[in-house]
Formats: structure tokens, sequence, C-alpha cells
């Protein structure tokens, strides 16, 4: 089992400040959520804890282990996969190498050859469509190629952001449904959304940021019911 | 015209296109994982021939005289120090400016082309000099009518295109090669994926200057001459066909080296009084093309890389 523990964290592009002393826990085992609206700083926490954009204070720990300001590639190697915000497809590459791509520091082929059958069968719309160009594929398939790229590699931890960002009410709910399925299988997953009702429904925990700062947390349950939430939004 | 002397320029022409085609490459691929255009490529490719040359004097300062070992050691040498310099370029010069204007790494990548060359000039004995390349391959030929095949050139022709095809199996079918077209397509879902970005580029910017080399070497064993100044000329060929064939695109660059190749062979025929003026008429033909065509033959679209 694996947690990230983030403790006072700060980041920031050039000069302007994006994120404010944030500490926050994602538990082993669980759904942990982010809530907040545009711009609040939650991608920025993801690139964050990727190595994408590192830190310039605070700690970031993956199983206890300091894992603050590694390149990315080394973040990775240590068991997190990240669904990156607007699926971010390689778009001159088949889906089979997009998904080849997701498992590029697996080197035992058996092992790649099981995880893509695997995620056929998770996507059997994917397994049609394995030799077709993603660039060429729709927002709703795309977001399969993303999601199933993210699973290739084994990862403890699973990172997704704005899994439901343009896509129709079916795509999303299916797309809920699969990662309540993912952390099922015992996959750690922080997941980032503005989509307040449906990412409570399956969260165990969750967060709200707005502007750069945590306005409030809770259970799950409780944060659905929370004034801070929706004022964080509406307010 | 007789087809002797139409042979002739047709196999000249493959003969360079192949040249070009190898240095074109280079430029793509630098362009494709670092939106970069290295302008030094030229001079590494004659540094890389005159790391050739210098070990060729070595082999036969220590008496070792066959053609073929000598052949093997030039190639050897020649190419695997071109690679580690075109790495150690892109590490201490062009990814530390990664973050600056792309004027600038151009700037300065012209700039140590002319550092490059210049050191050759003043700092290789007798620099300033031609230096007689050997022969290393056999000067037989067949003669078919008036027209005279040269086995040097049958062998360069065909090393030269097996190394075009070898590129393109380790680009697409290789797990380095996923790993470049990914840098290329989007470098921060790249490194997402776990991608160590930096190697990648330094194994892409050692792969592309180890081939410049092997066109270097080519242009010597034809030629059986080198000087400091050949990286010049074939550089900006290399960098026009990579630009005709649509930068950042493989096909279109090897497609733009033979295109470059036939435009000059044209040329010479067209002008065979004047026959100096062939690449007046080559890059007159490209500038024309350029006009025509902005985005090259081979149009990328932004995501459209290597
Ligand atoms: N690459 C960047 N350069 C400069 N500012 C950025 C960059 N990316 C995001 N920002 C700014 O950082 C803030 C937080 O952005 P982001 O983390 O993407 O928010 P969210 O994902 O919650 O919508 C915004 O004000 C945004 O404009
Ligand atoms: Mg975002």
């Amino acid at each position: 089992m694996a947690g990230i523990e983030i403790r006072n964290l700060r980041a920031a592009y050039d000069k302007a400040d994006v994120l404010h002393d944030v500490s926050l826990d994602v538990a082993p085992g669980k759904i942990t959520c982010l809530l907040g609206s545009n711009g609040a700083g939650k991608s920025t926490l993801i690139r964050a804890i990727l190595g994408l954009t590192p830190p310039n204070a605070g700690t970031i720990k993956l199983e206890g282990e300091d894992i603050t300001g590694l390149p990315t590639h080394k973040v990775i190697a240590r068991g997190i996969a990240a669904i990156p915000e607007g699926r971010r497809m390689f778009p001159k590459m088949s889906v089979t190498e997009n998904l080849r791509l997701g498992a590029y520091q697996v080197r035992d082929e058996a092992l790649i050859r099981q995880r893509l059958e695997k995620v056929f069968t998770l996507f059997p719309r994917l397994a049609e469509r394995r030799d077709q160009l993603a660039g060429t594929m729709s927002g709703g398939e795309q977001a399969m190629v993303s999601i199933g790229r993210g699973l290739m590699g084994g990862p403890k931890i699973l990172l997704i952001d704005e899994p439901s960002l343009g896509l129709s009410p079916l795509y999303v709910k299916e797309n809920f449904r699969i990662i309540q399925g993912i952390r099922d299988e015992g996959i750690t997953v922080f997941l980032v959304e503005q989509n307040v009702r449906q990412t409570l429904a399956i969260s165990d925990y969750g967060y709200v940021l707005s502007g750069g700062k945590l306005v409030a947390q809770g259970a799950a349950a409780d944060l659905a019911s929370d004034e801070a939430v929706h004022e964080a939004y509406f307010g | 015209m007789d087809f002797g002397l139409i042979a002739q320029y047709l196999a000249n022409g493959i003969l360079l296109g192949t040249m070009y085609a190898l240095v074109a490459v280079g430029f793509t691929l630098f362009f494709g994982v670092l939106d970069v255009i290295k302008f030094s490529h030229g001079d590494v490719l004659m540094l890389g021939t005159f790391i050739g040359f210098t070990a060729w004097l070595g082999l036969e300062a220590i008496g070792i005289v066959n053609p073929w070992i000598q052949l093997v050691g030039v190639l050897l040498c020649s190419l695997a120090g071109t690679a580690l310099i075109g790495a150690a370029i892109a590490n201490w010069l062009i990814l530390p400016l990664k973050k600056a204007p792309q004027l600038n790494t151009l700037l300065i990548t012209l700039m140590l082309g002319t550092a490059i060359r210049e050191a050759v000039r003043l700092f290789y004995p007798n620099g300033s000099n031609p230096k007689a390349f050997p022969a290393l391959l056999p000067d037989a030929s067949v003669e078919i009518g008036s027209f005279a095949l040269r086995a040097d050139s049958v062998i360069l022709v065909i090393s030269g295109l097996a190394l075009i095809g070898a590129l393109n199996l380790v680009i697409n079918r290789t797990r380095l090669g996923l790993a470049i077209r990914a840098v290329a397509q989007d470098e921060e879902t790249a490194r997402t994926m776990g991608i160590n970005y930096t190697l990648v580029v330094l194994a892409t910017f050692a792969i592309g200057s180890g081939v410049a080399a092997f066109a270097g070497i080519m242009n010597g064993l034809y030629y059986n001459e080198i000087n400091f100044g050949m990286g010049l000329i074939l550089g900006l060929i290399g960098f026009s066909a990579a630009i005709i064939g649509g930068l950042g695109n493989l096909y279109g660059a090897i497609l733009g080296g033979f295109l470059f190749a036939g435009l000059q062979v044209i040329g010479a025929a067209l002008l065979p009084f004047a026959s100096a003026y062939k690449d007046v008429f080559a890059f007159a033909v490209v500038i024309a093309l350029m006009a025509w065509k902005p985005t090259g033959l081979i149009p990328e679209r932004s995501s459209d890389r290597v």
C-alpha cells in the first residue's frame, strides 16, 4: 500500500505564486479528491508531485520517502502514474503505441502484453481500434486511451487530472465507474476534479483548493453537505 | 545526350542524394526533440571526417595497411567520436539554452560552427590546406557502353542507404525510437510516461551527429579530398534538404536530400559549359520551392514530428 504526504508546499511559475502552504495526505488504497474551480492550482499540485514544476518549498513524500524535486522519470519509477489534464495523446502514434508508452519503464514484454490485454478487456473499443492513430479518435475514445495508458505501468498510485473535462455526461459517468474499479483493485487514486457531486460520490476523502490555498477538507460524505465547498465554487 | 552521360549524372545524383539525406536527417531529428536548428551540424560533420582522417594516419603510422581494416577503424573512430561530440554539444550548449529564445540557440550554434571550422584550420597540422583522403575502397569499375560504374560509388550508396534504413528501423521499431518520437510529439507527456528526457535528447544528438559523420567519410572517400570548409556547404545543403522536406519529418528530409542532389545534377546537365553554376541553380530552385510551399513539401502540423 502506498500513500502521498504533502507538507507546506509552495509552487510558482516564474514570479506568480500559485500554491501557498498546501498540506495534504493521499491515503493508501483510497480515492482522495482535490476539488477547486479553474485556476485554483490543482494541476500545478499534480505537476509538483510529478516533478514537472518543482516546488519552491515544502516536501512531498511517497511511502515515507522524500521525492521532492526528483526528475519526473524517477518519480514514475517509484510507482506513480498520471492521467494528465486534456488526455494528452501522442497524436501521430497508434493506440497500441500510446498504451506501450504508459509501460515505458516496464522491460518485461510478457507483462506488457498481459497489461495490454487487460486494457483491451476494460475498453473493447480500443481493441478494435488498436492500430488507429490516437490523434484521429474522438474525445471519449482518447479518454479511454489516456486511462489505459495510466494503468499500463502497473502503478501503486494514480494521479488523475480532470478526467471528465470536455466529455459527454455518459462518458463522464462511465469514467467515474472505472476509477472506482481502479481503486477496488488496490490502486491509490488522487483525483483532481471540478465536478463536485459525482467526484464526492466515488471519493473516500476530499480537499478543496481555492486561490492556491486549502479551504476545506473532510470525508467525502461530509464535504458534500459542507458550505465551504459551495462557497469555494460559487462564493 | 548519350546514354553514358545520363547514367553518369544519375549515378552521381544518387550518391549525392544519399549523402545529403544523411546530413538532413540530423537537422530533422534535432528539430524534432528540441525545436532547435543546430547550425554547427555541418562543421561537426567536418570535425568527424578529420577524426576519421587522423585515425587513418594513426593506423598507417603503426603499420596497419589493409584497406578494409583501415576503413573499419576510420568509421569506428569517426562515428563514435562525432556521436560523443554531438551529445556533448547538446548537454553543455543546447540543453542549457532550452528556455532561451530559439534565436539564441541558432546564433550560438552558428558561432560554435565557426569556432570549430577555424580551430581545425588553425590547429590541425597544415589545416588550412586540403588533405588527400585515402581511397580505401576498391577502384575497380564496370564499363557499360561509355559509362563507367565505379565500385566505390556502389559500395558508398549501398552502405549509405542501409544506414538510412537502419535509422528508420531505430526510430520506428525500437524502444529508444518510441521515446524519441514521444519526446518530439509532446515533451511533457513523454516525461510523464517515465521517459528520461535528457538521456533521449543526448542519444538523439549522438545518433544524428554520427550519421552525419558517415556522410563526411563518404564525401572523403568519393572525392579523395577533405578540407576545413567542407562542412559549411554540406551543412547548408543538408539544412535546405530538411527544410524542403518539411522540417521535422524523417521521410521529408530523405526526399529533400535526393531532390537537392537531383537539382544539382540537372543544373550540371543543363549548364555543361558552366557546371560550377549547378549550386546556384539548385539553391535558386530551392528558393522558388520555398516561396511556393513555405512549410515544405511534406508540411508538418505542430504535432507531426519525426
Ligand atoms: N505554465 C504556466 N505558466 C504560468 N502560469 C501558469 C502556468 N500554468 C498555470 N499557470 C497559472 O497558475 C494558476 C493555477 O493553474 P492550474 O494549476 O492549471 O489550475 P487548475 O488546474 O486548478 O485549473 C493559474 O492562475 C494559471 O494561470
Ligand atoms: Mg487544471
